[in-house]
């Protein structure tokens, strides 16, 4: 072979430009520098470095190209100095020329990166509340950390193994050498990596990753059931609380309020209080005429009266004719108080003992009565039962077993029909009357009022029922008033009126159609017949002997 | 019989200010914990050279912070001349290189080189604050930096002279230290301040940062070598 120096041959040159990489210490007592050695030209190159220090003069070279492996020179220790800037330089050199690469400029001091720490051992330690990592290791062995001259940080990456996505988690551990790393997952697999840096220097590598599984254990389910048992009975509570404070609305939206029976003019208070005479007045004392909106509280109270004589007070403008009917007693009032004062044969305002309230109407309608002499006989039914009225005395008893019926009048006053019932007595007629006088109540105002017309023998009511159309119609008297509900009437036993079955108006009725005797005594039918409105009305016509 | 009462009240007055006066004399010796006395915090010597590794590491921080700094903001901006030769006046001072090299020196004499080390440096440091504060190189930040760097050699001086006065009272070290407080020996500056006024601000810097960096192991290496029980 010949030295050609002008011709070339392709593919061969001189060597590449060589590039140092980096130079490191790993224990700041020696280090190595590694270069790429670049294109070769083609020829076995070489290559050669060669370092100046700062504090002498001249150029050394590598003083070792084998520990370090290829492409590399490794200073020992006899070779390094510290805080001294090294000017490294490379050569490569083939046969066809040399290249130099660009220096660089070492201080070891700043050159430094330890190797990953070793001896890595981490062990699960398992106690009664959690269990934990201990995570355990050793300096890199060729690090000088006993004189003192280095002084290493660590730290420590976690990662479990099974979650996907999972992050490591980083932990510094400063200068010690082991770790206790809490709040594990049970039965997962963790990995976990070292790394460890000089004082100012760059971080190592990581260590190889070293894997430990955690065991199961029950004390994460109990703490989940725990915070489930705390979150709900914190939420009961607040319910409870909020229930508690809210009762009334919770008791109005889970048990509405029924809604109570609502009569006009019947005020629940005072049937309470008890005073029955109070009740009672308050039962009749209605306007007139009724402005009833609803059937339902329509009430019609008893206007009993006798007189054929105009009676202007007993309405409000309205006259009377004798005998007529008139819608309804205007003062309740009336019914409740009798006065004892009981007239023969003359038109007599009863007071019953109830209440005191009719006083006035009775001493008003008094003079009214006074002239009541003789109207005869109605050639109308006769509907005037006029019993013989004793004196006071039997009055009274008589006033007082109809007071013992006030409880009667509550449910007669509810139930009854009580259309203008205008029990007009006749207190003139005469025995063929078989009447005594009677006693009326009769209304002293137009308001409204019950007369009460009361025989000695019979204790009842008579009660008349006049129709609509004001018709002298049949009147039904009522004998006696059982079970609340049921009301007995006795049929007049006036002899024109043996056949007074004919009762019209709105009500049904059924006739006994018994032969007009006397001594006849039928029995007491039921026959409640409850009108439209509510109120047990009177159909039955019994005829008893009186 | 007034005069003699006066001049009783007034003796006895005198009296009165020259025992107390004497007595505070006596009575209130300055605190001066000497040799672990009991009634003050006594410090170890570990506890010392812990304290005065941590001050240097400090040190050596602000000081590697300040360079990168002027690398990064201003040295850009000017010539780069003469990087090879740059030459810090503290090189004069022989220091050991190399851990072998420091394990080989005496204690006193270790103790010396940080002495020394640190002497030389208050001077230029404080020059070189004074400097920054007139540029427009620095920012405030750095020339606060400048200042505690400034700060904190004359520090940690102290603290050394303690450790060594420490040192020497334990009988751990010899008592040829005792020329070194006296700042003719010490002080350089004598010497080099030609030199050290010629440092440009890059070379001051990067000066300082590697003798820092040789004060702190200097220290730890002689703190392992006289206490090593903690930590090394």
């Amino acid at each position: 072979m010949s030295s050609c120096g002008m011709c070339v041959h392709p593919g061969i040159s001189h060597p590449g430009k060589p590039v140092l990489i980096n130079c490191r210490s790993p224990e700041k007592e020696t280090f190595t520098c590694r270069w790429d050695p670049g294109f070769d030209g083609g020829l076995p190159t070489t290559h050669h470095l060669y370092y100046q220090k700062e504090d002498s003069d001249g150029m050394y070279e590598c003083p070792d190209y084998q520990a370090a492996g290829s492409n590399s020179c490794f200073f020992n220790k006899s070779h390094t100095s510290i805080w001294v800037n090294y000017n490294i330089t490379v050569v490569a050199i083939n046969s066809l020329g040399s290249t130099v690469s660009d220096p660089l400029e070492v201080d070891v001091m700043y050159i430094v990166q330890p190797n990953a720490p070793e001896n890595v051992t981490v062990s699960v330690v398992e106690t009664e509340e959690s269990p934990h990592l201990l995570v355990k290791w050793e300096p890199p062995h060729e690090a000088d950390t006993r004189s003192g001259w280095i002084t290493l940080t660590y730290q420590l990456r976690l990662k479990r193994q099974n979650k996907k996505e999972s992050e490591w988690e980083e932990y510094a551990s400063g200068k010690q050498t082991q770790l206790i790393i809490y709040s594990l997952h049970p039965g997962e697999v963790y990995m976990v990596q070292l790394r460890c840096k000089l004082d100012h220097s760059l971080w190592s590598e990581w260590s190889t990753t070293t894997h430990t599984e955690v065991p199961d254990y029950i004390l994460k389910e109990r703490s989940i059931w725990i915070v489930v048992t705390v979150f709900s009975a914190f939420i009961i509570l607040l319910v409870t609380f909020t229930l508690a404070m809210k009762r009334k609305y919770v008791k109005h939206c889970l048990l509405p309020p029924v809604p109570g029976p609502k009569i006009s003019g019947l005020d629940t208070q005072l049937l309470k209080s008890g005073r029955s005479e109070d009740i009672l007045s308050s039962l009749i004392n209605q306007s007139f005429p009724p402005t009833i909106s609803t059937k339902d509280q329509q009430v019609d109270y008893l206007l009993v009266f006798d007189s054929e004589q105009v009676t202007p007070d007993l309405q409000n403008g309205r006259t009377r004719t004798k005998n007529s009917i008139d819608h309804g007693c205007y003062n309740h009032s009336l019914l409740m108080k009798v006065n004892n004062e009981v007239k023969v044969g003359s038109r007599e305002m009863v007071e019953q003992g109830y209440s005191e309230g009719l006083e006035s109407t009775f001493r008003k309608t008094k003079s009214l009565s006074t002239d009541v002499t003789s109207h005869p006989c109605p050639q109308k039914k006769p509907f005037n039962n006029v019993t013989e009225t004793p004196k006071q005395a039997p009055v009274s008893s008589k006033y007082r077993s109809l007071s013992h019926h006030k409880d009667l009048w509550d449910s007669l006053a509810r139930h009854l029909d009580y259309r203008e019932t205008v029990v007009k007595s006749q207190s003139n007629c005469d025995d063929k009357h078989n009447l005594s006088s009677q006693n009326i109540v009769t209304p002293s105002k137009a308001i409204g009022c019950v007369e009460v017309q009361r025989w000695t023998k019979s204790i009842g009511l008579q009660v008349q029922v006049p129709e609509m159309d004001k018709k002298q119609e049949d009147y039904s008297k009522v004998s006696v008033v059982e079970n609340d509900n049921i009301v007995l009437l006795k049929r007049e036993t006036v002899p024109l009126n043996c056949t007074s079955c004919k009762v019209r108006g709105n009500h049904s009725e059924k006739c006994l159609q018994k032969p007009c005797k006397p001594n006849m005594t039928v029995p007491a039918k039921e026959g409640v017949h409850i009108g439209s409105n509510g109120y047990v009305e009177p159909v039955i016509i019994t005829l008893y002997k009186m | 019989m007034s005069r003699n009462n006066i001049k009783q009240v007034w003796a006895l007055l005198l009296v009165l200010v020259c025992v107390e006066l004497c007595g505070s004399g006596r009575a209130s010796a300055a605190p001066i914990c000497v040799h672990g006395q009991a009634g003050c915090h006594f410090l170890s010597l570990a506890d010392l050279f812990d304290r005065v590794i941590q001050h240097s590491a400090r040190m050596h921080s602000i000081s590697s912070d300040l360079h990168s700094e002027f690398e990064q903001y201003v040295l850009p901006s000017r010539n780069h001349i003469g990087r090879i030769n740059r030459h810090c006046h503290t090189a004069t001072i022989l220091t050991p290189n190399g851990k072998e090299n420091a394990q080989r020196l005496a204690r006193e004499e270790l103790t010396e080189v940080i002495l020394k080390l640190l002497v030389a440096w208050k001077d230029p440091l404080w020059q070189f604050h004074q400097n920054m504060v007139h540029q427009d190189d620095f920012n405030n930040f750095s020339s606060n930096k400048a200042l505690e760097m400034s700060y904190m050699v004359h520090e940690l001086r102290k603290g050394v002279e303690k450790v060594a006065d420490r040192m020497q009272n334990l009988g751990m070290i010899s008592n040829s230290l005792s020329g070194l407080s006296s700042p003719e020996a010490l002080d350089p500056s004598s010497d080099t301040s030609g030199e050290s006024q010629a440092m440009s601000d890059h070379d001051l810097l990067y000066c300082f940062r590697r003798d820092s960096n040789k004060v702190q192991n200097y220290l730890k290496i002689l703190k392992c070598r006289i206490v090593p029980e903690n930590g090394c």
